[in-house]
């Protein structure tokens, strides 16, 4: 499974994109915990997650084919 | 006003993200119906001040397929919400100097009014919604700003 990360996790986790094997389906939340594990600084920021880009709350079931990202609260304009 | 021509126009409504510098003029005017009578629009641009601190430039960039997706939904909402005929949203990716537009929203509806309201509501979301990040850099440092609100 793809996750990706822009702007300021981009910048914490090193790369914009990594790729996750797991036994899937999982609960997108597991993932996205598991990330926040291995990359703690990112707790310190407004986190949102978007599942195959639509936002969503972690509670969804993902698979390999489906494409995760982690990113902070959005700020253009 | 006529509901068979505001709906005629829906395929007008515009998004788009690019690297370019904008031109707010043909944003504002690029869609013009005949049952309007008032196109708002926004010009937001780059500010060097802020509470005191000095920009020196920003850096955006977006998730770029969801911000389309969420760009064309506000588009979808504002035009639930108010009496307008069409929306032109256009977001400027990469570098930008103080002064340089990153984004116009362009409003057109049969009364100003609705448009004005329509316009600020989309602001508001845009911010709020659509995955695009800016980095300020200033004197002394860069960081990248993180919005207040989470949605």
């Amino acid at each position: 499974m793809k996750l990706l990360f822009f702007g300021q996790t981009a910048e914490i986790v090193g790369t914009r994109e990594i790729e996750i094997s797991l036994d899937f389906p999982v609960a997108a939340e597991t993932v996205f915990s598991d990330v926040l594990d291995k990359y703690p600084r990112l707790k310190a920021n407004k986190l949102l997650f978007a599942i195959n880009e639509e936002y969503a709350n972690g509670a969804e079931l993902v698979s390999d084919s489906d494409e995760l990202a982690i990113f902070t609260a959005v700020s253009g304009g | 006003m006529n509901e068979t021509k505001m709906t005629e126009q829906q395929s007008a409504d515009f998004f788009e993200l690019t690297f370019s510098p904008l031109d707010v003029g043909e944003i504002s005017r690029r869609v013009v119906p005949d049952v309007c009578g008032a196109i708002v629009t926004l010009d937001g641009f780059v500010r060097r001040w802020t509470k005191g601190k000095e920009t020196l430039f920003l850096e955006y960039e977006a998730y770029q397929p969801m911000a389309l997706k969420e760009m064309e939904k506000l588009i979808l909402a504002a035009k639930e919400k108010f009496q307008i005929a069409n929306v032109g949203i256009v977001h400027r990716l990469g570098r930008m100097d103080i002064g340089e537009t990153s984004v116009v929203i362009s409003v057109a509806a049969p009364h100003r009014r609705a448009a004005f309201e329509a316009c600020e509501w989309l602001i508001v979301e845009l911010k709020r919604t659509v995955p695009i990040w800016k980095k300020e850099h200033y004197v002394g440092g860069e960081v990248w700003i993180q919005g207040e609100s989470t949605t």
